[in-house]
């Protein structure tokens, strides 16, 4: 058992009173004084010039207070890397989607601002779309970005040699294909965002995001003031998902109305808009070749990756290395030759979603399931064959400090039945296996750490702040467990102000799992310096050393003798009178590599720690339905250490179901002419409480990581992506068939079943 | 279209306010009576975040006309507390870890309590089915479903019932 009082502990969540109560504020809810509701006019086409706009019959209705064309933007460009800028945030001469920004309008009410909308007369050049990827790559003439040639947005090109001969080597070679189509977030709370000009000229904003200084600083460089003047505010979040993390166009836009009608101004999406207007998953059609020995190393993998990126870049470097990074973590091999192409097209813009890949992963572990086929070994036997170990080096070169991956296959592998179920299950009835890792954040540059201040009021409480967010799935209360741990207070006596650009300090946003791993560090250095100073004033009145003394439970005592003690409270005011305030800073900054860089150096230290999971799954097939029943799930991660079980189980239990049971087996978009026709929640099949498996197993392992706070990384990632290559795996194995294409729906698997009985 | 007034009995109290006849329950709520804790996810009856109860049944708002909403006793889930005392299914759902980003929350527990006034102690099926038009993104419904099952049966095998309460 540890020594700790409050970290550990199954806490619930210091958000969910006021959540419960319905008293918690989300954007939508909020209502400033004199605030106007602010509507997009968006193309109708996914691709065409714009010869014209007019909004003089707009401008002229009654209760219109203001109208934004390009012309106002000055022609910024906005991109996540200086080499990626290629999105205006309205377009002035082309629309390369269907929903592309065209126009804003600010109004007295909703019915207003959308029937100004109809009035805005825009003129459109139509242009021949393109919607499949490898069409667009195929073109030279058709371009959607003139400088993009091929339209190939981004190349990430990763060799570590050998490749060649290592597959002459192989034993058996294999070479398959897997495609999956897009998918999207839908986050509960569509997107919305209220911006307001203040007395002073700053900038104030509420939205969900992943990162407030990710929004505050490309609106700085947009509206060109200084940093300080962008006050991104908190509020609560409905979910991101990896959907919220960058700046959208909305943000620009809503913040321009407010500054041209010098009131607030707030745009809530539709749920259309929230699926077609933010982000979505890309799709992706990847082909792996791998080579193994007769026992079933791999010696040798290529892997070729097309990834359809819609209309502009977002996070594309980002997204076209996730999916190849998060395997090479999980599996050793030998020798690998990675190109990813992330290709424009005239669809939605692509970004990082939870499930980073699914064809990806799905690909790679189906494919590791026929060698083992092939050679006759069961597919736990060859992931621990090439399981990533403790001290390995990465292929592209991340050293790997803790890791418990082989420990989450046999714990999952023991709790599930699985080699008591492999192979002895009847007909359309199996059982599936799943590994996978991911990362806690990437080299960031001056953006990469995380800083804290802590002060102490006179009443013994203390206030903390960080710039970490919490997009629900429980920052907050992350911060307010290490806080009052290293404080000796209760959660209660910590007042957190958290995600605010004006009060906090930088951080890298919680996106890419790196809010425990660096934020939650920087308060725990902070709150120790803070204790610190605490134990030097009262080492002086408890008369023994200060590296004497333990603080729990709002007391400050001699260790080995609690009976001489001292009220944190009283410390603080003795301070106090001393002249001396008790308050500290504390920061992390992860040590990664900062010359690696996505495109032009994909190799050196990533980040500090990579989790590690493991998802089992066993299912029934309906043969003539072609319907999946999932009787079983176990998910067993190495989080490093489990800050609060009753919150990391919640993560595992989520991406179970958004990993797996949606991303497998129901989630897609679906097209016509570049419009995307299952936006809404009634046409997109997002996974129901009566749909989920009736007993999920969660097994949490501790690896205990030497960098990460109390040897925490992160909280529940690998256990969404295994998650989809459990399912599809559970699938593959009931029907017979190695499933090429996901998700799984009805269609495939009779299709499938019919194709293997002929 | 002419505002009208009508009489709206939301959590005990009567409310007069005008409203346009196509105005939903959901918009009143939220724009004139700053009753924000039902939340609009879908708007089109898809999600449940906006349930609220009327005569103790479980609607969508956001496809209720206001009109419709008048002369019965509406609750929202501003209404499930007594004062600062939460209800049972509130901390219930607290305790069980059940609340992640909470945008779901208040329509979830809407048509929860709605359940448990029919069916004091259902089991985990029937509370699946119960809760099978309201969509939760985060928690992949476990902990839901627990804090439902167990309101008022805390379970000797749940690290996370507080028996005796």
């Amino acid at each position: 058992m540890s020594d700790y009082t409050i970290i550990g502990n199954r806490m619930p969540r210091i958000d969910s009173r006021a959540k419960v109560m319905g008293k918690a504020k989300f954007t939508a809810d909020l209502k400033l004084p004199g605030m106007l509701v602010g509507k997009i006019k968006r193309s109708p086409y996914a691709h065409a010039r714009i010869l014209n706009i007019d909004t003089s019959k707009a401008l002229a209705l009654p209760g219109v207070k203001a109208v934004v064309t390009g012309k106002d933007t000055e022609g910024i460009k906005w991109g996540v890397f200086a080499y990626t800028r290629d999105q205006q945030f309205i377009q002035t001469e082309k629309a390369r989607y269907i929903g592309d920004e065209v126009a804003g309008v600010a109004a007295v009410d909703e019915e207003t601002a959308l029937a100004a909308l109809d009035l805005i007369n825009v003129i459109y050049e139509e242009l021949p779309p393109i919607f499949d990827p490898m069409e667009a790559m195929a073109s030279q003439t058709e371009l959607i970005h003139e400088d993009f040639p091929n339209n190939i947005n981004i190349h990430v090109n990763i060799d570590t040699g050998h490749v060649d001969e290592n597959f002459k080597k192989a034993h058996y070679i294999r070479e398959d294909t897997f495609v999956a189509p897009e998918e999207s977030y839908f986050q509960a709370e569509p997107y919305t965002i209220a911006a307001r000009f203040d007395h002073e000229d700053c900038l104030e904003v509420w939205c969900p995001n992943g990162g407030p200084h990710m929004k505050s600083k490309p609106l700085s460089n947009s509206f060109k003031i200084p940093l300080h003047k962008v006050k991104v505010r908190k509020i609560a979040i409905g979910g991101a998902f990896g959907g919220r993390s960058e700046i959208c166009p909305v943000d620009y836009i809503c913040a321009l109305l407010a500054k041209k009608t010098k009131r607030p101004v707030k745009i809530e999406f539709t749920r259309e808009e929230n699926t077609i207007a933010t982000r979505q998953g890309h799709a992706m059609i990847t082909t792996h070749k791998t080579g193994v020995d007769k026992d079933g190393k791999v010696l040798a993998r290529e892997t070729t990756c097309y990834m359809d990126g819609g209309a502009y870049s977002s996070t594309g470097p980002i997204a076209t290395s996730v999916p190849f990074l998060s395997m090479e973590q999980a599996y050793r091999m030998e020798s690998v030759r990675y190109n990813g192409y992330r290709i424009y097209t005239n669809k939605p813009i692509r970004g990082m979603i939870r499930t980073h890949g699914r064809g990806f992963a799905c690909g790679l572990d189906t494919q590791l399931d026929m060698i083992a086929d092939h050679l006759g070994i069961d597919p736990v036997e060859i992931r621990l064959r090439n399981s990533r170990q403790p001290g390995d080096y990465t292929s592209t070169k991340s050293f790997v400090d803790s890791c418990a991956m082989d420990e989450t296959i046999h714990k999952a592998v023991e709790k599930s039945g699985f080699k008591k179920k492999w192979g002895k299950l009847p007909p359309f009835h199996g059982i599936g296996i799943g590994t996978n890792s991911v990362q806690t954040g990437f080299p960031m540059g001056i953006r990469g750490g995380s800083q804290s201040f802590i002060k102490f009021n006179e009443d013994g409480e203390a206030t903390v702040m960080s710039g970490v967010v919490d997009n629900g799935q429980g920052n907050d209360n992350m911060l307010v467990q290490i806080a009052a741990e290293e404080l000796g207070l209760l959660p209660e006596d910590i007042h957190l102000v958290s995600a605010d650009t004006e009060t906090t300090s930088s951080d890298p946003g919680s996106y890419s799992q790196v809010s425990t791993f660096v934020g939650g560090h920087a308060v725990k250095i902070a709150a120790q310096n803070c204790r610190e100073k605490l134990f030097k004033v009262a080492s002086k009145i408890l008369k023994t050393a200060p590296d004497n003394l333990v603080a729990k439970n709002r007391l400050i005592f001699v260790k080995n003798d609690p009976e001489k003690s001292i009220p944190i409270k009283k410390v603080v005011r003795i301070s106090l009178l001393n002249f001396t305030s008790v308050n500290a800073e504390g920061g992390y900054w992860p040590k990664v590599d900062m010359k690696r860089e996505w495109v032009s150096n994909p190799y050196g230290q990533m980040c500090e720690a990579f989790s590690f999971g493991t998802t089992i799954v066993e299912v029934k097939v309906d043969p003539d339905k072609g319907q999946v029943e999932v009787i079983e799930v176990t998910a067993a991660q190495d989080v490093g250490y489990a800050l609060n079980p009753l919150v990391l189980e919640g993560q595992f239990e989520g991406s179970i179901a958004m990993g797996g049971q949606g991303g497998m087996l129901t989630e897609y978009h679906e097209w016509k002419d570049g419009r995307c026709i299952n936006t809404t929640m009634l046409d997109y099949k997002l996974p129901l409480a009566c749909d989920m498996p009736p007993k999920i197993n969660n097994i949490i392992v501790e690896s205990l990581d030497p960098k990460g706070p109390y040897g925490a990384k992160e909280a529940g990632m690998s256990i969404a992506m295994s998650a989809a290559q459990g399912y599809s795996a559970a699938v593959s194995n009931a029907i017979g068939v190695h499933m090429d294409s996901f998700p799984l729906t009805p269609d495939k698997i009779l299709a499938a079943i019919k194709e293997k009985k002929q | 279209m002419e505002k009208i007034l009508i009489t709206l009995n939301i959590n005990g109290q009567s409310c007069e306010v005008m409203v346009y006849p196509n105005d939903t329950l959901l918009e009143v709520l939220r724009d004139e009576l700053d009753l924000t804790g039902s939340k609009e996810s879908c708007g089109e009856g898809a999600c449940g975040s906006c349930t609220v109860h009327m005569d103790g049944k479980p609607v969508r708002s956001c496809l209720t006309l206001a009109l419709e909403a008048q002369g019965v006793t509406i609750t929202t889930v501003e209404g499930l507390a007594n004062g600062d005392d939460l209800s049972d299914l509130q901390q219930s759902f607290i305790d069980h870890g059940a609340v992640q980003c909470g945008f779901c929350t208040p329509g979830m527990l809407m048509s929860a309590d709605a359940l448990l006034k029919n069916n004091p102690r259902p089991d985990k099926k029937s509370v699946r089915k119960a809760l099978a038009g309201n969509i939760c993104r985060c928690t992949g419904y476990t902990k839901i479903v627990e804090a439902v099952a167990h309101t008022g049966n805390p379970k000797d095998h749940c690290p996370d019932c507080k028996p005796g309460k």
